[in-house]
């Protein structure tokens, strides 16, 4: 697999000296998706901008499909597709006017253009939608067209930036599948910034937590959680008060054992195939489970392990909505 | 560029097309000025004993014109350029509050396109006004008398004349346009600028009608060189020598007002769309 996204040491700072992104340094290969998970401030946004390049880089470097951002920004946008936050289509154009365009600002011959439209709308079931006005649209049908337009001209990579933020359970489902869709049939290098643990974990292939411009951790979601030493699963044993805690640390993969006062705390990689051989363990003791249950490692206690805070507190710190540090600065750079 | 920028152009074309209500009030302007500024300031009404709407004595310092609104015609249609030009910019500030300008930035053409099919739209605007001012004035009672020997270069003079003096005042509020962060400051911006540039023009008045100090701004003014400029193919039909110079010097000062606007606004849109 080839690196189609490299950054080095990427920093943005806006005067006078916020260092809103702080030397950021990660690699994306060919057909994977790539989240950017971390509260509002976090730096996401200022770095998918300095990637697309509609912000300037301060420090560091990076290229994209081998192309440099700084050095050779027009080549880095005839190979990328790029959703922004915010619906930013025209309301008063037709949805199929909207791609259209977006194809002739991307020099696609027109009569591929006019197919590739089509293609696309239907793709994300607006086939019969494209000829109404976009200011007819709901919010969910704005998102989807704005997912497409930004593919009209077959992108090596696509740039995402919150792509479900501000949408209802149902939409964000269609988006998702959507996405994956794309990444599945087209080999579509996707990547996207979110502070949905939900969104990182169902579409990502990597992770890399941000938190006040930095990179904190990167990997899989299922190696982000595993790092948290796996699975816990909660054993209740009619023990006759036999204490079972170096027994059970014997049964393999179990890592940790913590007796409670009715129960086992054991931790382990991946509870199903563990357990079977804890339950026959057990049971070649003549002793017998009376009630067991577990839960599975999530991104947000990955987020507390490497920041000390919950994505949910981080982010009513930082507050909702745009109101970050970069979109202060960014607000005073284009407004 | 040149396609983009027509796509660019075509995208607000669309839109305005689309409104009927932008069309019509933007077609019907020259109707207010025409009918109430021509009405009310015309100094025909000085001399009441003379013809309907003749200027009588002051036909000679009014460029020859026997009415009043003969005069005022190529300046109305000046002016309508001016306001008309001055204002249509805001979908370019609107498209920054949006976010669409940072769509577009993504774009991978020269971000200085973005500038261009503002401008084009711009143009394009004017150009769809000005046939209706001059239709209007035609039609308003003791309108516009064309003179003898008025034909289709005439006509063709006059729309070349818009076309240049459109292009001046689109490629200056295009740049401003392109480089104010939000409505306000376009909006003060344009009113700080409108008002002392139709006033310092012969729009309304002749040249001999401003005092000294004010004359050569009067003359170096762009809505001035359009209006004397249209004038002379108005009032006097076919044209002396004398007074084809004349109109080739009114060209030549709104080409040159042109090429400085636009590289001024090539300038700040360049300024104000790269990375930052």
């Amino acid at each position: 697999m080839r690196k189609i996204i490299d950054v080095k040491g990427l920093t943005k700072t806006f005067q006078p000296s916020a260092r809103v992104v702080d030397g950021v340094s990660f690699a994306v290969e060919e057909g994977e998706i790539f989240s950017l998970l971390g509260p509002n401030g976090a730096g996401k946004t200022t770095t998918i901008r300095m990637l697309t390049t509609l912000t300037s880089i301060s420090g560091g470097e990076a290229s994209v499909v081998g192309r440099n951002v700084t050095k050779e920004p027009s080549a880095v946008r005839e190979l990328i597709g790029v959703v922004p936050q915010e619906v930013t289509l025209d309301n008063e154009l037709r949805g199929a006017e909207n791609l259209l365009l977006a194809a002739k600002l991307h020099h696609v011959p027109t009569s591929l253009a006019h197919k590739r439209a089509e293609e696309l709308l239907r793709l994300v079931e607006l086939g019969e939608s494209g000829s109404n006005r976009v200011s007819t649209y709901s919010g969910g049908m704005k998102r989807r067209l704005q997912l497409v337009t930004a593919l009209i001209h077959d992108p090596k990579v696509l740039f995402l930036d919150e792509p479900t933020v501000g949408l209802d359970i149902q939409t964000r489902t269609r988006i998702w599948e959507y996405i994956k869709q794309l990444n599945r049939e087209q080999g579509l290098t996707i990547l996207m910034t979110t502070h949905y643990l939900e969104e990182a974990d169902q579409l990502s292939d990597i992770v890399a937590i941000m938190d006040h411009g930095t990179i904190k951790v990167s990997g899989s979601p299922a190696d982000l959680k595993e790092s948290l030493h796996g699975d816990v699963l909660t054993v209740s044993v009619n023990d006759g008060g036999e204490d079972l805690t170096a027994f059970l640390r014997s049964v393999p993969n179990v890592t940790e054992v913590t007796r409670t006062e009715d129960s086992y705390r054991l931790k382990l990689p991946r509870v199903e195939s563990a357990l079977p051989a804890i339950i026959m363990s057990i049971a070649s003791r003549n002793l017998r489970i009376t009630e067991t249950s577990f839960s599975k490692p999530t991104l947000d206690q990955v987020f507390l392990e490497v920041t000390g805070r919950s994505m949910r507190d981080a982010q009513e710190g930082n507050g909702n909505g745009r109101t970050d540090s970069y979109a202060a600065a960014h607000r005073s750079e284009t407004k | 560029m040149i396609s983009e920028s027509l796509a660019l152009g075509k995208r607000s074309l669309t839109k305005w097309t689309r409104n009927p209500f932008a069309v019509i009030v933007t077609s019907l302007q020259a109707l207010f000025w025409l009918a109430l500024f021509g009405n009310s300031f015309n100094p025909a009404n000085a001399f009441p004993a003379t013809a309907a709407g003749s200027l009588g004595p002051l036909q000679q310092a009014f460029g020859g014109a026997s009415t009043y609104i003969t005069f005022l015609t190529p300046g109305v249609i000046s002016i309508v350029a001016l306001t008309g030009m001055s204002f249509m910019g805001v979908d370019l500030v609107f498209d920054r509050i949006n976010g669409y300008l940072d769509v577009l930035r993504a774009f991978p053409i020269p971000r200085v396109t973005i500038y261009f099919g503002g401008v084009i739209q711009n143009v394009a605007k004017g150009m769809v006004a000005a046939p209706i001012t001059f239709l209007i004035a035609l039609l308003v009672p003791d309108g516009l008398k064309l003179a003898q020997g008025f034909g289709v270069l005439n006509l063709l003079g006059i729309f070349g004349t818009i076309a240049l003096l459109t292009t001046v005042f689109s490629t200056f509020f295009t740049g401003i346009a392109i480089s104010v962060k939000s409505t306000d400051s376009f909006f003060a911006a344009v009113n700080f600028l409108t008002f002392p540039i139709m006033f310092t023009s012969t729009a309304f008045f002749p040249l001999s009608f401003f005092p000294g100090w004010m004359k050569p701004i009067a003359q170096a003014n762009p809505i001035s060189l359009a209006s004397d400029a249209m004038r002379l193919l108005v009032v006097n039909g076919t044209l002396s020598p004398a007074q084809v110079s004349a109109f080739i010097r009114d060209w030549a000062g709104l080409s040159i007002f042109g090429l400085v606007f636009a590289l001024l606004g090539i300038a700040m849109a360049r300024n104000a769309l790269r990375a930052k």
